[in-house]
C-alpha cells in the first residue's frame, strides 16, 4: 500500500464545507442521480396529468368551476407533493438504519444536526420538483380566468409550509421508530389522519369544532387558505388566519426535527434506543 | 284675562311645544339618496371591472347608521348568479353623513358569467327598522361569453411531461449502470 | 507522549446487562492490538465507546490524545471499519470515498484525489465508478478499510475485517492492516475471533470475554499465562516406536506415554504437573529419544498455540 500524502503534523483539515451541505449535497445526488426521485416524479407527473386532463375536458366547465380546477390541481399537488417528502423522510434515518450505512455516518465529524439537517432538506426537494411539475398545469387551467399568479404564489407558499411541516413529521418518527416499515406506516398514518377532517360533511366543517379542527390541521388549513385566493378571488390578507396553522407547524416541527430528532439519531431505533 | 297674557301664554306653549316635540330619528334614509356611475358597463367574462356610487344625506340633521349593500343579478332567466363570487365586499357600513354631506364608494368586481346582468347598491339601516331601503339606478352590465380554456390544448402537457421525467429517469439509471 | 489509545475502567451496562466491565489498555502508535473473544464477549461494544458512538457507562479513554469528553475531535483522528458495516448501493465506490473525504473536511478537488489514491492502495482503483452493488464482499471490506483511511487517521479501529473473505481476500484484507501501522504509524485495534490472523498480525492481544479482560499482552505471554504445555506429540519412525515407548516411560517428568491410534510412529507423551515448563520437558524427552537412537521426525507442542490459551482463558472465565 503506497502512503497518501499526508499533512505535516496531521492536524485534521478544518471543514471546507460545513457537514448539513455535504450531507445534503450527497443525498440530493442520492435521490436524484440515484433514481428514486426521479421515478416519483414521474409518478406524480402522471397523477397531476391525469386530473388536469379531467377537469379540462369537462366541457361544461364555467368561469367558476375552472377556477375550482385549478384550485383542484394545486390542492393534489401540495396533498401528494407533500406525501412524496414525508416518505423520503422517512426513510431518512431508518432507512440507513436497516442498511447498515448509519454507523460510519455516525463515525464522521458531522453532527447528528448536521446529518439531520441535511437529510430534512434533501426531502423537501421532492415538493419543490411537484411544483415544478404542476406549473404547466395551472398555467393552463387557471391563464383563461386569470388566476395563474395569485394561484402558483399561493402554491409554493402554502406547499412549502405543508412540506417543511410533514418533511419534519417523518424525520421526526424516522429517527424514533423500530424499523424502516414502521417509521413509513407510521408516517403514511399519520398523513391520513390529518387529511380525514376533509371528508367531514359539509355541516360539520362548518360548525365551530369542525371548523376548529380545519384551522388547526396544517394541510386542510393550508388547502382551504388556496382554495379561497384561488376560487373565492381573496386578497392575501384577508384570510390569513387560516396559515397560522402552517406556519407554526412547519416552524415547530422542523425546529423539533433538527434539535430533538437529530439528537436521538442512534444505532438501534426505538424508543429505548 | 288681557291680550298682552294670552300673548305670552301662546309664546311659551309655543316653545315649549317646540321642545317637545320628537327630535329627528338618529337612522333614517327618507333624505339619503344614492347614485351610480358609470350607468353602462361591458366587459368579458373573467374581466375586473369597477364602479362608483355616491351616498347623499339630503336631509336636515346627520345620517348615522347606514349601510350600503351591493347586489347583483342576471337579466335573463336561467342564469345562476351568487353575488358572492361577483364580489368579495359587498356589505359596507358608513360613517355619519352631515346634513348635505355624501360619502363615495367603490365597488370592484368580477365578471364570472357572461349575459345581461344588473347591479344596484342599497342604502337601508342598520337599526333594521321597517322601512324601504334606498336604491341607486340599475347598472346594465353586459358581459360578453368567451372561451376560457382549450381543453385539447391539455393533450400535449398530459401525455409529454411524464414522457420527457420517463425518459430522464430511464437515461439516468442507463448511465449509472454502464 | 501518551499512547494513542489509553482506556481507563471502562464500562457500559444497559441496565442490569453488563456488556463491558473495566477496560483498562493502552496502545502505542505503530502497534497494532488485536482484540479477541467469543461470541458476545464485548469486543463490538468496546470498539463503539472507543469510537464515540457509545457513551460509557463508567471510565474514561483517550484517543489520540483527546478526551472521551471532546468526541467529535475524536472522530476526526480515527478511522472505523465498524463489523457488518452497509454501503449505499446505488453509489459508486469513488462517489463514496468522495462523500466521506468531504466530511472529513476534505475540498472537493482534495476529495477527489484522496479518493482516487486509497481506492488504488485497496485495489479497487478499476473499479472506482462502478456502483457499489456490483462489488464483492471481499471488495466492499477493502472499500471500508479505504474510506477508515480518508481523514489520515492516528488510530484505526477494524472489527471483524476479514469476516466472510475467502483466504485469498483475508490474506489481502491483512496484508493492508500491517502497511496501516508499519507505513502510516497508525495505532490498530483489530477485533477478530480468528485466532490465526490475530497471532500472525498482531503485535500485543487482549482477550475479552463477557464483558472482562482475561488477559493481555503478547501471544507468548499470554500462552505462558493461560497454560504451560503439558503435552507434546512425537513423530518418530514407526519400527522405533517401542523403543521409544519404553525410553519415554523411564524419563523423569513423563507421567504417560501413548500410542496414537490410527497413526503409525506417532506418541503422545503427557508430563506430570511437577515437571518444568513444556519447553524444558520437550528438551528432555528429545535428548532421551536420541540417546536411545530412535529417529526423531517432527514434534508438536500441545497448548502452546493461542488457540489453546483462548480457550482456556475463555473457559474459565
Amino acid at each position: 500500500m503506497t502512503a497518501v500524502a499526508q499533512t505535516s503534523d496531521r492536524t485534521p483539515a478544518e471543514r471546507s464545507a460545513p457537514g448539513w451541505l455535504v450531507v445534503l449535497h450527497q443525498e440530493l445526488h442520492d435521490l436524484w442521480l440515484g433514481g428514486r426521485g426521479l421515478v416519483l416524479s414521474f409518478a406524480f407527473s402522471l397523477l397531476v396529468g391525469i386530473i388536469a386532463y379531467l377537469v379540462a375536458t369537462n366541457t361544461d366547465l364555467n368561469f367558476l368551476e375552472q377556477r375550482e380546477s385549478t384550485s383542484l390541481t394545486l390542492q393534489v399537488a401540495i396533498a401528494v407533493g407533500g406525501l412524496l417528502t414525508l416518505l423520503v423522510a422517512a426513510d431518512a434515518v431508518s432507512g440507513e438504519r436497516e442498511r447498515g450505512t448509519l454507523e460510519t455516518l455516525l463515525l464522521t465529524p458531522a453532527s447528528r444536526r448536521e446529518l439531520a439537517s441535511g437529510k430534512l432538506l434533501a426531502a423537501l426537494s421532492l415538493w419543490f420538483a411537484a411544483f415544478v411539475i404542476t406549473v404547466p398545469y395551472v398555467w393552463f387551467l387557471g391563464h383563461g380566468v386569470g388566476i395563474v399568479d395569485e394561484a402558483l404564489v399561493a402554491g409554493l407558499a402554502v406547499g412549502t409550509l405543508v412540506a417543511v411541516f410533514l418533511a419534519s413529521l417523518g424525520l421526526l418518527v424516522s429517527c424514533f421508530a423500530a424499523s424502516n416499515r414502521v417509521s413509513l406506516s407510521l408516517s403514511l398514518f399519520v398523513l391520513l389522519a390529518f387529511l380525514a377532517p376533509t371528508q367531514l360533511p359539509a355541516g360539520a366543517q362548518q360548525a365551530w369544532a369542525g371548523d376548529l379542527l380545519l384551522r388547526v390541521n396544517p394541510l386542510t388549513a393550508g388547502e382551504r387558505y388556496v382554495s379561497k385566493i384561488v376560487v373565492n378571488g381573496h386578497n392575501w390578507s384577508e384570510d390569513i388566519s387560516w396559515l397560522l396553522s402552517p406556519v407554526i407547524g412547519a416552524v415547530v416541527f422542523a425546529t423539533a426535527a433538527v434539535l430533538v430528532g437529530g439528537r436521538y439519531i442512534r444505532l438501534r431505533g426505538g424508543v429505548s434506543g | 284675562m288681557t291680550r298682552h297674557r294670552a300673548l305670552g301664554l301662546a309664546l311659551v306653549a309655543a316653545v315649549v311645544g317646540v321642545l317637545l316635540a320628537p327630535t329627528a330619528t338618529a337612522a333614517g334614509t327618507e333624505n339619503v339618496a344614492v347614485t351610480v356611475a358609470p350607468e353602462r358597463i361591458s366587459t368579458k367574462l373573467g374581466g375586473k371591472f369597477a364602479f362608483i356610487s355616491t351616498i347623499t344625506n339630503k336631509g336636515g340633521t346627520d345620517a348615522r347608521g347606514l349601510i350600503a349593500h351591493l347586489n347583483v343579478l342576471s337579466l335573463r332567466d336561467g342564469t345562476y348568479v351568487d353575488p358572492e363570487d361577483w364580489s368579495t365586499n359587498r356589505t359596507r357600513y358608513l360613517d355619519p353623513l352631515v346634513p348635505g354631506g355624501s360619502t363615495t364608494i367603490t365597488w370592484r368586481m368580477q365578471a364570472v358569467n357572461d349575459g345581461d346582468f344588473g347591479i344596484y347598491v342599497a342604502v337601508l339601516p342598520e337599526s333594521g327598522a321597517p322601512v324601504p331601503p334606498v336604491t341607486s339606478p340599475t347598472i346594465h352590465l353586459d358581459v360578453a361569453e368567451r372561451k376560457t380554456l382549450n381543453a385539447g390544448g391539455i393533450v400535449p402537457l398530459v401525455l409529454g411531461i411524464p414522457a420527457a421525467l420517463g425518459l430522464l429517469a430511464l437515461g439516468v439509471r442507463i448511465r449509472r449502470r454502464g | 507522549m501518551s499512547a494513542a489509545v489509553e482506556a481507563q475502567g471502562i464500562a457500559k451496562r444497559y441496565g442490569s446487562l453488563v456488556a463491558v466491565e473495566d477496560l483498562t489498555f493502552a496502545v502505542e502508535s505503530g502497534e497494532v492490538l488485536g482484540v479477541l473473544g467469543p461470541n458476545g464477549a464485548g469486543k463490538t461494544t468496546a470498539i463503539r465507546v472507543l469510537t464515540t458512538i457509545l457513551q460509557p457507562t463508567h471510565g474514561s479513554f483517550t484517543v489520540a490524545g483527546i478526551p472521551h469528553t471532546r468526541p467529535a475531535e475524536i472522530r476526526r483522528r480515527v478511522g472505523v471499519l465498524p463489523e457488518s458495516a452497509g454501503y449505499p448501493e446505488r453509489q459508486t465506490g469513488e462517489e463514496y470515498m468522495r462523500f466521506h473525504a468531504r466530511l472529513f473536511g476534505h475540498s472537493r478537488a482534495s476529495a477527489r484525489s484522496v479518493a482516487g489514491t486509497l481506492l488504488e492502495d485497496v485495489g479497487l482503483g478499476e473499479r472506482a465508478r462502478s456502483l457499489i452493488a456490483s462489488y464483492s464482499r471481499g471488495m466492499r471490506q477493502r472499500l471500508g478499510i479505504a474510506r477508515a483511511l480518508v481523514n489520515d487517521p492516528q488510530v484505526v479501529f477494524l472489527d471483524e475485517p476479514t469476516l466472510g473473505l475467502d483466504p485469498a481476500g483475508q490474506r489481502q484484507i491483512l496484508g493492508n492492516v500491517r502497511s496501516i501501522a508499519s507505513e502510516r504509524g497508525a495505532a490498530v485495534l483489530l477485533c477478530s475471533h480468528l485466532l490465526a490472523e490475530v497471532e500472525e498480525n498482531c503485535s500485543r492481544v487482549m482477550i475479552l470475554n463477557r464483558g472482562h479482560v482475561v488477559a493481555e499482552g503478547t501471544v507468548a505471554e499470554i500462552i505462558r499465562q493461560a497454560a504451560a504445555p503439558r503435552s507434546v506429540q512425537l513423530h518418530v519412525a514407526s519400527e522405533h516406536t517401542e523403543r521409544a515407548v519404553v525410553a519415554l516411560a523411564d524419563t523423569t517428568g513423563v507421567e504417560d506415554v501413548q500410542r496414537s491410534d490410527g497413526r503409525a510412529g506417532w506418541l503422545k507423551v503427557v508430563f506430570s504437573p511437577a515437571a518444568e515448563a513444556g519447553d524444558a520437558q520437550l528438551n528432555v524427552a528429545v535428548r532421551v529419544l536420541l540417546d536411545a537412537g530412535v529417529e526423531l521426525r517432527s514434534f508438536e507442542l500441545e497448548g502452546a498455540r493461542l488457540s489453546d490459551a483462548f480457550l482456556a482463558m475463555t473457559e474459565i472465565a
